[in-house]
């Protein structure tokens, strides 16, 4: 097994995941490339932690009122997952169908809004566009159910096209307004109860009332509209049908994928890749699984000029440091503050800036999200007593023959991390630091609790180098 | 077998709470209830996160006044609770909570002064693993329920442990995750063998009697509580259903209640001043038809407002009502058989 197809697994597992374990890639990499990337594609059951020991515990998570009971709901299953690709698209749909708690004042729907993004993940695109207009919490969070045959409201059709479908310039002001007429109708149950208690963020008389999609036939304007060049008597999925075939539609989503599994910015080797996708979108009837395998087989997402060329968004780099440390493996005691140390780092679950969603790359970073940053990973990796920090450090002695350098200590713990390439100067830096510690000496015997704090230690300043920051 | 008194329909009464996010009036996520000699209805509230030092035991009466509160607060010094989980009241007028985050129970009177409290975290006698259900036997002898340890261990009411039994497994006295407990009128101890899906029925000494309920369909999912009528009726609070199922003393099955709420006292109130709610409330069907990928229990549970939502407790107060504690909803449904 090289070192190649390692540092190839741990890529892929970044991106298609939350990271991984040594243990973990050696096994991916015996299994193969192309075959980890359909066993990503194709999840089975994702034997996370179950819902009944989380709700028993977590009254809040049982209830699902609170915002950040919610967000803390959803990252114990991206901790616990055998399925990491399912939740990472089940964020990138949070992602770029942004809806916030802010308007909606329902925990609850928002949450069935990620089970409906990850049900529909990687199958197709024109059934994920028609879900996510039945979807209560966009309805509300969009104004649909103020969309109303004899007077529409634009918002929804709107931002379907310019948001999440086809991107501005694509389609006219009329296109928008016949769209917007074809989702009337589309609205959800007892709607007037419910955005009456969604406006006044009423929890009486018995706490919130999760909602439903309804369609109200006597609501819908069925009138002939003339839609992309199209002519009929239209209704939403008809919309969508269209919508699905256009070359513009291809493009975005390709974009979007590129943008989120594998760089930041767009050069011109990326662009051929997208091509390729839209390509692969068109013939797999908008199968957005199809895509993905294009994507990550893709000699353009393989390269090293791909690797480390994102920089981790806030979710990703929490539940990244909780995998790989090991804990909130059960349910534990103040789980929801994983949800608001993503919000102090700039990605509040349910809390995006705006319906755009959020600024990512390099927009992540600031001084002070940095610092929340390399302070939450840091306290993760940085104690040798928890689960993940003490078997990397377990794999690490394996072995050994003598006392290890400070070279050597840097240089083992950047391979477990990663494995991570780090500049020289970063490696200078490491090294004095381990040098100031002294010599860790991991042989079976002599090692000692200070020995693994040492290491520990290591890890916690490795957590706060540029190269940790970038997936 | 027991000679069993004729089966009655178990038929609703009325619903009592109300939602609050502040002390008072109100229910916070309420995990258990129990009744004084005087009348008084006394709730647990367990609170959530945001509202965590709003712990505490709500009290009211059948006419649904409003009688106060008391609780030594939220933290880990004496008397205070983490996460409490059930409630009961001795003779004297002490109420005793266990507390399964600091794996201890606590005992105060109903003004709110601390009276004693023991336990710690272990496996030894006297110590104990996420104290849940909690009764009391003669208002002597306390059974608690350890969902840590899978055993029960009584104790007298000044903490001296008097025994216990019970490991993990899914045999004959084994445990999964235990929660809730009841006694019968015998002194016949029944544990909701939470992860087993079934209830257990034990001497009082832990001598297994017998078995009810299973995984499956038209079974029983994640019970938490139990209780047990003055005719030897079993009322399981079938959490995993999001539903009470009844039983007959020898376990057959005769009845299900999925919830059928109204508007209590308090929730009156607040209709009469919100007539935005209101209005809009009364145009509304709170028993929705709903899309199949909501057809699980808990999802349409959160959907249907007068279904369970969290039924944690089952309790009777000394009348054989029945009173079934929601903590999704913060309310208590009440029932009663109708004997003969």
């Amino acid at each position: 097994m090289s070192n190649a197809d390692i540092a190839l697994m741990a890529h892929l597992m970044r991106r298609a995941g939350f990271g991984a374990s040594r243990d973990e890639l050696e096994q991916r990499v015996a299994r193969g490339y192309e075959n980890v990337v359909e066993d990503l594609v194709n999840p089975g059951s994702p034997n996370a932690m179950p819902d009944d020991v989380i709700r028993r515990y977590h009254v809040d998570m049982a209830e699902m009122r609170e915002l950040n009971s919610a967000g803390a709901y959803w990252i114990y299953r991206m901790v616990t997952t055998d399925n990491p690709l399912e939740e990472k698209m089940a964020l990138f749909w949070h992602s770029l169908f942004a809806t916030g708690y802010s308007k909606l004042n329902q925990a609850r729907a928002l949450m069935n809004q990620i089970d409906t993004f990850r049900r529909h993940s990687m199958g197709s695109f024109h059934t994920m566009l028609v879900e996510l207009s039945k979807d209560p919490a966009m309805i509300i969070w969009l104004d649909n159910n103020d969309n109303h045959k004899d007077d529409i409201n634009e918002n929804y059709g709107r931002e379907l096209l310019e948001l999440f479908s086809m991107g501005i310039g694509n389609y006219t002001e009329d296109d928008v307004k016949e769209c917007a007429r074809a989702f009337t109708g589309w609205t959800l149950g007892n709607a007037e109860y419910m955005a009456t208690r969604a406006s006044r963020d009423s929890i009486w008389p018995y706490s919130r009332i999760a909602w439903h999609f309804q369609y109200r036939d006597h609501d819908h304007d069925d009138g002939e509209k003339t839609f992309l060049g199209h002519t009929g008597n239209f209704n939403g999925e008809d919309i969508i049908d269209i919508i699905v075939q256009q070359e513009a539609t291809a493009r975005f989503v390709s974009t979007r994928l590129f943008q989120f599994f594998a760089a930041d910015e767009v050069d011109a080797a990326g662009e051929a890749v997208i091509e390729q996708m839209m390509e692969t979108y068109f013939a797999s009837n908008y199968e957005i699984r199809s895509v993905l395998r294009t994507l990550f087989n893709s000699d353009y997402f393989k390269s090293e000029a791909a690797r480390f060329a994102r920089v981790k968004g806030p979710v990703e780099l929490v539940v990244g440091a909780v995998r790989l440390a090991g804990t909130y493996q059960e349910p534990t005691f103040g789980a929801d503050q994983l949800a608001r140390y993503t919000l102090y780092m700039g990605q509040g679950i349910f809390q995006p800036p705006s319906v755009e969603g959020w600024h990512e790359g390099s927009e992540w970073i600031d001084s002070g999200a940095l610092v929340e940053r390399v302070n939450f990973v840091g306290k993760e990796l940085g104690d040798p007593g928890n689960p993940g920090v003490k078997a990397l450090i377990d794999r690490m002695s394996a072995g050994v023959k003598r006392p290890l350098s400070a070279e050597e200590q840097v240089d083992a713990c950047a391979d477990l991390l990663g494995p991570m390439e780090l500049s020289s100067a970063t490696r200078t830096s490491l090294s004095e630091f381990a040098g100031e510690q002294g010599e860790a000496d991991l042989r079976a015997g002599s090692r000692t609790e200070a020995d693994d704090q040492r290491i520990a230690n290591l890890l916690r300043l490795l957590t706060a180098t540029r190269e940790y920051q970038l997936a | 077998m027991t000679t069993a008194v004729a089966a009655g329909p178990v038929e609703y009464i009325k619903t009592i709470g109300l939602t609050t996010n502040q002390s008072g009036r109100g229910f916070t996520n309420p995990y258990d209830c129990a009744f004084a000699p005087d009348g008084r209805i006394l709730i647990l509230n367990r609170c959530d996160t945001v509202r965590a030092s709003l712990v505490r035991i709500g009290m009211m009466n059948w006419e649904e006044d409003y009688l106060g509160e008391f609780s030594r607060g939220y933290g880990r010094a004496d008397g205070q609770w983490i996460l409490p989980v059930a409630i009961a009241m001795d003779d004297q007028g002490v109420v005793y909570v266990t507390d399964e985050q600091q794996h201890r129970i606590t005992a105060l009177d109903t003004d709110g002064n601390f009276v004693r409290q023991w336990g710690e975290k272990g496996s030894g006698p006297g110590q104990m693993n996420g104290p849940a259900g909690l009764a009391m036997n003669a208002g002597e002898t306390l059974y608690v329920v350890e969902q840590g340890n899978n055993r029960v261990q009584r104790f007298s009411t000044s903490g001296e442990s008097l025994g216990m039994w019970g490991e993990s497994g899914d045999g004959p006295g084994q445990f999964n995750m235990p929660w809730g407990v009841g006694l019968d009128s015998a002194g016949n101890v029944y544990v909701a063998d939470w992860r087993n899906d079934r209830i257990q029925k034990f001497t009082g000494d832990g001598q297994f009697i017998a078995a009810y309920g299973a995984s499956g369909d038209g079974q029983l999912s994640r019970p938490s509580g139990v209780c047990v009528d003055s005719d030897g009726y079993m009322y399981v609070s079938d959490w995993g259903n999001e539903r009470v199922q009844i039983l007959d003393p020898d376990g057959g099955f005769i009845q299900s209640l999925r919830g059928q709420a109204t508007l209590s006292k308090w929730a009156q109130d607040f209709m009469s001043v919100n007539p935005d709610e209101r209005n809009t409330r009364e145009m509304s069907n709170l028993v929705p038809e709903l899309p199949p990928h909501l057809d699980t229990p808990y999802l349409i549970s959160s959907q249907t407002e007068p279904y369970f939502w969290g039924p944690v407790s089952v309790r009777l107060d000394s009348e054989d009502r029945l009173f079934v504690v929601e903590s999704n909803r913060h309310r208590i449904q009440v029932y009663q058989r109708r004997k003969g």
